[in-house]
C-alpha cells in the first residue's frame, strides 16, 4: 500500500472547553479519493484545518508526506491544496489576478496554459477578466477550487466543494476529480450529498462528535451494512402468503400484487426464490434494491449498529 | 533574494493602497496640506520664528512624521483585519511563505504607503517653505525605522483585534494626540516646566525632535533618543509580531 500521504496521530482539538476532537487517528493512501462524512458540527473542517495548517491541533500529531505540518510546514504546504469551507474573495481582484496572486504565494508561476485548463475545468474561462465581487456564489465557490489547484498539489481537500454547485457542474467538477486522481493526486473529501462520496470515493470514514466510527473501502461499507430488499410483481394478486414465504419474513404489498422480502448484508435471497418457486407462484417481474450510502450512514450515526 | 512569493504579497499589497488612491494617498495629504495652510502659513505669517526657523518652516517636520505615523500604521491594520473579516487570510494561512516572509509583506507595502506620503507631504510643504534638508540620510533613515516600527504595530493591532472600533482607537485615541501633544506645533523649550517635564514622557515626542533635527538642523533633545526609541519600537514590534504568527496566535484558532 505504500506510506500513507496523510498521517493524523492521536489529534485533539478543544476550543476552550469544548472538544471538538477527540483524538483521532487516521492515514490516506497514495491515489485515493476519501469521503469524510459525519453530520454539522461532527468536526470535519476542524480536522481538515489542522492538516492545512489552518488551525493548530491542542495534542496529536499530523504528517504529510511523512513531515510534520507544524515543524515543517513551508514543504508540507508547497504539496497541499485546500478548497475551505467558507466562500472568501478579494473584492479588489479579478478571477485571473487572484489565481495569479495565489500561485506567486506558492512560488509557481502560472503558464498560460496551466491558467486556461483551470479556467476550463471549471468553467471560468468566460469570466477571467471579471471581478471575483461579480461572480455568483456557485462561481465564487469555483474559483476557491481554482485557487487550490495552482500549485499542482499531490493532496487536495476539498470541504464541501459541491455545495452551491449546480447539476450540471458538479457532474462536470465529479470528473475533473477523477482526471486528478488519474493524474496520481490524493483527495479528501467532505460532503452532506451522500450520492457525491457513493459516486466518487474509494473509503468513507464517518466522523460524529469528534470520534471515528468507521473507516473503511466504500464497497465493503456497502457490502457489510446495506440491506437488501427484494420485489417480486405477482402475475395474480395474493390474498395470503404461503406459510414457508412467511417464515422467511416475505410480505404483500400493493394489495397483493407485490411480494417483498428484506435480506440482511451478506444474506442471499436463494431460498426466498426457491420457496417462490415452491408455491407455484406465477412472477412477471423481479427486482432488487439496496441501501444507498446515504440510508447505511443515517442508520450508522442512529447506532443501531456496531 | 526575495522569493516570489514574497514579491506577490508585497505587490498585492501595494496594489491594495494604490487602487484607492484618494482614500490612502491623496487624503493624507490634503488633511496635511489643510494643517500646514491654516497653522503654518496663515497664522505662522502672524507668529514669530521658532529658534530662528520661520514657524511655516517648524511645523513641517511633525506634520510628516505624523503623516508617516499615521499611514504605516493603517495601512497593515486594515489590511490585516480585512483579510481576517474576509477570509482571505485563509490564502495566506495555507500558503508556504514563512512567518518573516508574510510580515516582511505587510510591513513592506505599509512603510512603501508611509514614506510615500511622507514625501509627498515634504514636496508640498517644500513650495511654501523650500526644500532644503539640513541632514537627508539621517531624515530617510528615521523615517523609515519609524515606519517600520508603526506598521508592526498596525499589524499587531489587527491580528488581536476583533472590531473596527479596535482598530481605530489606537491612531485616534493614542497616535495623534501624542504626536500632536510631541511638538509638532511647538517647541518643547516654549513650555513652561510642568507642561515641559509631561511632554518629555512623550516617546513621540522624541521622534518628532529627532526628524526635525534631521531636516531642519534643530533639536529640544539629543536626536540620539529618537534613534534608539524608533528602534526600540521596531524591535519589539517585529517581535511580537513574528512570534504571533509563529505561535499561531488568534490567526490559527
Ligand atoms: N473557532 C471555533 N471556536 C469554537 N468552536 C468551534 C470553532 N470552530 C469549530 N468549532 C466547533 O467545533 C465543532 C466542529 O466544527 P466543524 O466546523 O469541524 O464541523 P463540521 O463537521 O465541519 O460541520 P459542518 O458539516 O457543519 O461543516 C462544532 O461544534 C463547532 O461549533
Ligand atoms: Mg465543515
Amino acid at each position: 500500500m505504500g506510506d500513507p500521504v496523510v498521517s493524523v496521530r492521536g489529534v485533539e482539538k478543544r476550543f476552550g472547553g469544548f472538544t471538538a476532537l477527540a483524538g483521532l487517528d487516521l492515514d490516506i493512501r497514495a491515489g485515493e479519493i476519501f469521503a469524510l462524512l459525519g453530520p454539522n458540527g461532527a468536526g470535519k473542517t476542524t480536522l481538515i484545518s489542522i492538516v492545512a495548517g489552518l488551525l493548530r491541533a491542542s495534542a496529536g500529531t499530523v504528517r504529510v508526506l511523512g513531515r510534520d505540518v507544524v515543524t515543517d510546514y513551508r514543504y508540507t504546504r508547497r504539496h497541499l491544496g485546500l478548497v475551505p469551507q467558507e466562500i472568501n474573495f478579494d473584492p479588489f481582484f479579478t478571477v485571473e489576478e487572484a489565481l495569479r496572486i495565489q500561485a506567486g504565494y506558492f512560488g509557481v508561476r502560472l503558464s498560460e496554459e496551466r491558467l486556461e485548463e483551470i479556467l476550463g475545468a471549471l468553467d471560468l474561462a468566460a469570466k477571467r477578466h471579471v471581478n471575483a465581487r461579480a461572480l455568483s456564489g456557485g462561481m465564487k465557490r469555483r474559483l476557491l477550487i481554482g485557487k487550490a489547484l495552482v500549485h499542482a498539489p499531490e493532496v487536495l481537500f476539498l470541504d464541501e466543494p459541491t455545495a452551491g454547485v449546480d447539476v450540471e457542474l458538479r457532474q462536470q467538477l465529479w470528473r475533473y476529480v477523477r482526471t486528478l486522481q488519474g493524474r496520481g493526486t490524493t483527495i479528501v473529501l467532505t460532503t452532506h450529498y451522500l450520492e457525491e462520496a457513493e459516486e466518487l470515493a474509494d473509503r468513507v470514514g464517518i466522523l460524529d462528535r469528534g470520534r471515528l466510527l468507521l473507516v473503511e473501502d466504500k464497497a465493503e461499507v456497502l457490502r457489510r451494512y446495506a440491506r437488501k430488499t427484494l420485489r417480486a410483481a405477482l402475475a395474480t394478486p395474493l390474498a395470503e402468503l404461503p406459510a414457508p414465504l412467511r417464515s422467511l419474513g416475505a410480505r404483500l404489498e400493493d394489495g397483493g400484487r407485490v411480494l417483498s422480502l428484506d435480506a440482511e448484508p451478506g444474506e442471499s435471497f436463494g431460498p426466498a426464490l426457491a420457496a417462490l418457486a415452491a408455491a407455484g407462484l406465477a412472477v412477471q417481474d423481479v427486482e432488487t434494491q439496496r441501501m444507498r450510502l446515504e440510508d447505511v450512514f443515517v442508520t450508522l450515526l442512529r447506532g443501531e449498529r456496531p | 533574494m526575495i522569493g516570489l512569493g514574497l514579491r506577490t504579497l508585497l505587490a498585492k499589497e501595494v496594489r491594495r493602497f494604490l487602487r484607492v488612491p484618494g482614500q490612502t494617498v491623496l487624503s493624507p495629504i490634503i488633511t496635511t496640506t489643510l494643517y500646514f495652510v491654516v497653522f503654518g502659513y496663515s497664522l505662522g505669517s502672524r507668529l514669530r520664528e521658532v529658534e530662528g526657523v520661520p514657524y511655516a518652516r517648524f511645523i513641517v517636520p511633525g506634520l510628516v512624521t505624523l503623516g508617516v505615523v499615521s499611514n504605516a500604521f493603517l495601512n497593515t491594520a486594515s489590511s490585516m483585519f480585512v483579510m481576517k473579516l474576509q477570509g482571505t487570510i485563509t490564502d495566506l494561512l495555507v500558503s508556504p511563505l514563512s512567518y518573516g516572509e508574510v510580515l516582511a509583506g505587510f510591513v513592506g507595502a505599509a512603510v512603501i504607503r508611509g514614506l510615500t506620503v511622507g514625501l509627498l507631504m515634504w514636496a508640498v510643504a517644500g513650495v511654501f517653505t523650500g526644500f532644503g534638508v539640513a541632514h537627508p540620510l539621517a531624515a530617510i533613515g528615521l523615517l523609515l525605522l519609524i515606519a517600520v516600527g508603526f506598521s508592526a504595530l498596525g499589524f499587531i493591532t489587527a491580528v488581536w483585534a476583533t472590531s473596527f472600533e479596535q482598530i481605530n482607537f489606537f491612531p485616534t485615541f493614542i497616535i495623534t494626540p501624542l504626536t500632536f501633544l510631541g511638538g509638532v506645533f511647538y517647541s518643547a523649550r516654549m513650555l513652561s516646566p510642568g507642561l515641559r517635564r509631561f511632554t518629555l514622557l512623550n516617546p513621540l515626542f522624541y521622534l518628532v525632535d529627532g526628524v526635525r533635527h534631521a531636516v531642519l538642523g534643530l533639536s529640544d533633545a539629543p536626536p540620539a533618543a529618537a534613534v534608539a526609541i524608533a528602534a526600540g519600537l521596531c524591535a519589539a514590534a517585529l517581535g511580537v509580531s513574528y512570534a504571533m504568527l509563529r505561535t499561531g496566535y488568534k490567526l490559527r484558532g
